[in-house]
């Protein structure tokens, strides 16, 4: 999710949003009810609290708030609670907790999702303490049954021990006494220097299953009677069902019901296959509405229109329209980037079930409440009575906040009570139907005085985000969308005049959302290319010229540095052995309160392809809890950001988008992946987040890199459209 | 009703001749590890292997496999333990999301099987599966390593 979560949700100024904010998100136009969603359980034999539970066993079965998609949550958060509780990783069964109260641990306790690379940051005192708290409560039920003092007991993992007799009690013994004491108020926390799980590369909890094919995800969820449903959404953004002949493959084999879905329509039939095969038969004509004319070259046109308006101002300072007019050389440009896709590996599903008191959704999500709050809407239930079932998520990435596919699911359910429906969309429909990140376009102009140093810095900033789009009740100003133009304020880079100026130029009727990283994405590669470019006004080079602007920064300066070491740094192109050109290019960008540099070796051949050879990066997110997931996501974000650069662009046109599969939306393939080296930089700065912070900066060093080797500077991404 | 003998157990379905091999396996004989991605087979998630050779799912007639032996993830462990790629894909904590693993391991299975010892550019050239959490260096690290495994247990 957006920065905006970082920048504007403080305590006192979330409280300061108070019933507009404080318990609702709008999403897809449904309000998240406030209240209770646990469906009513009784305390379990050994549950010491919310997250922790001991078998007799002395399994400890952790119920985690945050999902798992990729990014390591099921191991970094569990690991968090473990050294505080005190017993090995392989103890612990971890599974995703239920809707309810307790797991809103985020935001002064009022929100619950996965996104914004917030899990860690946001949960480490909570996990900790609740770790404390449960091995605190074992330790009294210990000292109790030998009549000691739990001041004379200690731990080892899954054990409590008399340190003077060495008397041993495992916690699975001691489980359902401990369950029953009343949790301690403020128990110490261990002395950082004992950890032996929290900062260590620990390994991930869901390899085996993920290699051995049983790890479900939603697409595999398997319920008696289960029927499947195939789905067609109109394919002009607005538009809606005019009429279909469902008598044309009602008799087809499997067949069992066409229903309106929001939207669209879809056929029921008792699998997939039947229902797809059915829906392609089926007569279905669409009511185009008023977008079939859009096109994005047109709305391209738009916001190139815009970058000429004044717009409103999201940061000024010292006088940057003043400055320029003294300064000894000038330099502007104009930047692009497209629409383009989330293309999670799995694609959109969801299965429901809802009965006459009881709705069960089992729904791949990165937002629980999000699934109970439009269960509710549509069966009338209270959410108590909506049960939500989290399997593993084949990919998120900000794709699964939004609702959509879940709602078809519980719309056909509603219909066919008592039948477990499954929704499952191609990758045509998902791709078609996607929330994308939004089309969005920048005006960069700075002054340098003449010895080459900046002296003011101008953006235009032009678009509409998806902040402003679905959780407008964040913003504190509906003019100024954070998703907009995060990243093109607060730089470290000593400017003296700068200021941004945002142009809201909506983009309805596109479906548009949280894209990894968010605004980050394009602004950092609008912005780290041009500062590229006032280092080559400044006849600098590249890592130099930023270097000395970081003079005031330490940490900004220790990250670049750090990345161009690992590199071994070389600010002109150069010839292999081989007779193939190569060069470097560097960017740096904070986001989510993660510092991340990332230098790139780009090499290009006679007839002009290139290739990104080699991406050395540098991370300080304070501290990295698990170093072995955070360079593994710094792999993954450069990954991303990488395929994003080269190849994706979404287009439409008549209202239509025109890219339906990998043949014409093509993601980074295994040979287009560079080599990459991580180096973590453990700052002691405050937490930052993980899942992101890799994928803006990979474009903008690969670019860096290409201007060097061909004297091109890439002002609009994918870079598929040029010739170098 | 079509036989189909998926990881050595014969399965009766109800599968007409066209359906894709894929659905054939997930939601008629519900081996679940084999994945759905693109439909078009060039994703590579759907991997199995028929009479041992590398096929994509689907886009392959149930026709097609008859009389053949299905191998899927869930079919890859033996007596003996797992396969030496998932050993290696467990042990260097491949996957990520997870989701596309299963046939990039199936993919692996296939190169070791046919070449024991790939070089890292056959590596290359063979490993050709998409993946969107970007796992790719540890894919290939994880092949090298299961040659490894495989070359130790021969």
């Amino acid at each position: 999710m957006s920065e905006i979560m970082n920048i504007s949700m403080s305590r006192r100024q979330f409280l300061g949003l108070g019933a507009a904010a404080g318990a609702s998100v709008f999403l897809l136009g449904v309000t998240l009810p406030a209240g209770c969603a646990r469906v009513e359980q009784p305390q379990q034999a050994g549950e010491l609290n919310a997250f922790i539970g001991i078998d007799e066993k002395g399994q400890v079965v952790f119920q985690n708030p945050f999902i798992e998609m990729g990014q390591g949550t099921y191991t970094s958060i569990p690991a968090i609670m473990a050294e505080e509780l005190d017993v090995a990783m392989a103890a612990i069964q971890v599974v995703q907790a239920p809707p309810g109260p307790e797991y809103k641990i985020m935001f002064d306790n009022k929100m619950r999702f996965t996104g914004g690379s917030l899990s860690v940051r946001s949960s480490y005192m909570t996990m900790r303490k609740a770790g404390a708290t449960a091995r605190a409560m074992l330790v009294q039920a210990a000292a109790e049954q030998w009549s000691v003092k739990p001041g004379d007991c200690k731990t080892e993992p899954g054990t409590v021990i008399h340190t003077a007799t060495g008397r041993k009690l495992s916690y699975g013994e001691l489980a359902e006494k401990a369950a029953k004491l009343a949790p301690p108020k403020d128990v110490p926390l261990k002395d950082d220097a004992l950890f032996r799980l929290i900062g260590q590369p620990v390994k991930r909890t869901d390899s085996l299953v993920k290699s051995t094919g049983a790890a479900e995800f939603g697409i595999d969820v398997k319920v008696d009677g289960m029927l499947h449903a195939a789905v067609m959404q109109s394919p002009v953004f607005g538009g809606s069902i005019a009429s279909y002949d469902k008598n044309a493959v009602l008799k087809m084999p499997g067949v069992v019901a066409v229903e309106d879905v929001p939207n669209g329509v879809a056929v029921i039939a008792d699998h997939f296959w039947h229902a797809k095969k059915a829906l392609e038969k089926l007569p279905v004509t669409f009511n185009e509405g008023d977008n079939a004319n859009f096109s994005s070259t047109g709305y391209q046109a738009k916001l190139l229109a815009a970058l000429g308006e004044p717009g409103h101002v999201a940061e000024e300072v010292g006088d940057p329209a003043k400055a320029p007019a003294s300064a000894a050389k000038k330099i502007e440009a104009e930047y692009h980037a497209p629409f383009i896709a989330h293309v999670t590996m799995e694609p959109m599903n969801c299965t429901a079930l809802v009965t006459k008191d009881r709705c069960t959704v089992w729904a791949p999500n990165q937002g629980v409440d999000f699934v109970v709050g439009v269960a509710a809407e549509i069966t009338g239930l209270k959410p108590e009575a909506i049960e939500v079932v989290t399997p593993f998520l084949g990919g998120g990435f900000g794709r699964r906040f939004v609702m959509d596919y879940a709602i078809q699911a519980i719309t056909l359910a509603k219909k066919h009570p008592g039948k477990p429906i499954k929704v499952i969309w191609t990758r045509e429909e998902d791709i078609k139907h996607d929330h994308y990140r939004p089309m969005s376009a920048a005006k960069f102009s700075a002054g340098l005085d003449k010895e080459g140093n900046p002296v003011a810095l101008q953006v235009t900033s032009v678009g509409e985000g998806p902040m402003s789009r679905l959780m407008p009740a964040f913003l504190k100003n509906p003019d100024l969308d954070t998703s907009v133009y995060e990243g093109t304020v607060e730089l470290p880079y000593a400017i003296p005049n700068k200021r941004t100026n945002v142009v809201t130029v909506p983009v309805k009727p596109v479906p548009i959302g949280f894209w990894r990283s968010v605004g980050h994405s394009q602004n950092c590669f609008y912005k780290e290319s041009f500062i590229d470019e006032m280092a080559h006004a400044a006849d600098a080079d590249p890592l130099e010229f930023r270097l000395k602007l970081l003079a005031e920064q330490p940490r900004f300066k220790k990250v670049l540095e750090t990345a161009a070491n690992l590199a071994g740094w070389k600010g002109k192109p150069w010839t292999d052995q081989q007779g193939l050109k190569r060069a470097m290019g560097c960017a740096l960008h904070e986001s989510f309160n993660s510092i991340v540099a990332e230098v790139a070796e780009v090499s290009l051949n006679p007839d002009g392809e290139f290739k990104v050879e080699k991406v050395w990066c540098a991370v300080d997110c304070g501290f990295a809890v698990n170093p072995a997931i955070v360079m593994r996501q710094m792999e993954s974000g450069i990954c991303y950001g990488l395929s994003a650069a080269m190849g994706e662009e979404i287009t439409l046109e008549k209202g239509r988008v025109v890219q339906g599969n990998f043949d014409n939306y093509p993601i980074l393939r295994p040979d287009q992946m560079p080599a990459v080296e991580v180096e973590i930089i453990n700052s002691g700065a405050p937490l930052g987040g993980i899942g992101e912070p890799g994928t803006p900066v990979i474009a903008p060093a690969v670019c860096n890199a290409l201007f060097l080797l061909s004297g091109q500077r890439v002002r609009s991404l994918p870079l598929s459209q040029y010739t170098f | 009703m079509t036989e189909l003998k998926i990881n050595g157990k014969s399965h009766t379905v109800d599968a007409e001749d066209d359906m894709p091999l894929l659905w054939a396996i997930r939601d008629l004989a519900g081996y679940t590890g084999t994945k759905f991605g693109c439909g078009i087979g060039m994703c590579g998630a759907c991997s199995v292997l028929l009479d041992g050779a590398l096929t994509r799912s689907c886009v392959t007639p149930v026709s097609a496999a008859k009389g053949k032996a299905i191998t899927t993830i869930e079919g890859l462990a033996t007596e003996k333990g797992l396969h030496p790629a998932q050993q290696a894909w467990v042990e260097q904590d491949v996957p990520q999301c997870g989701y596309c693993q299963s046939g990039q391991i199936i993919a692996a299975a296939a190169l070791l099987k046919e070449n024991p010892h790939p070089s890292e550019e056959e590596i290359r050239a063979k490993m050709v599966n998409l993946c969107r959490c970007g796992t790719y260096q540890q894919i290939f690290a994880a092949v090298k390593r299961a040659a490894e495994i495989q070359g130790a247990q021969s």
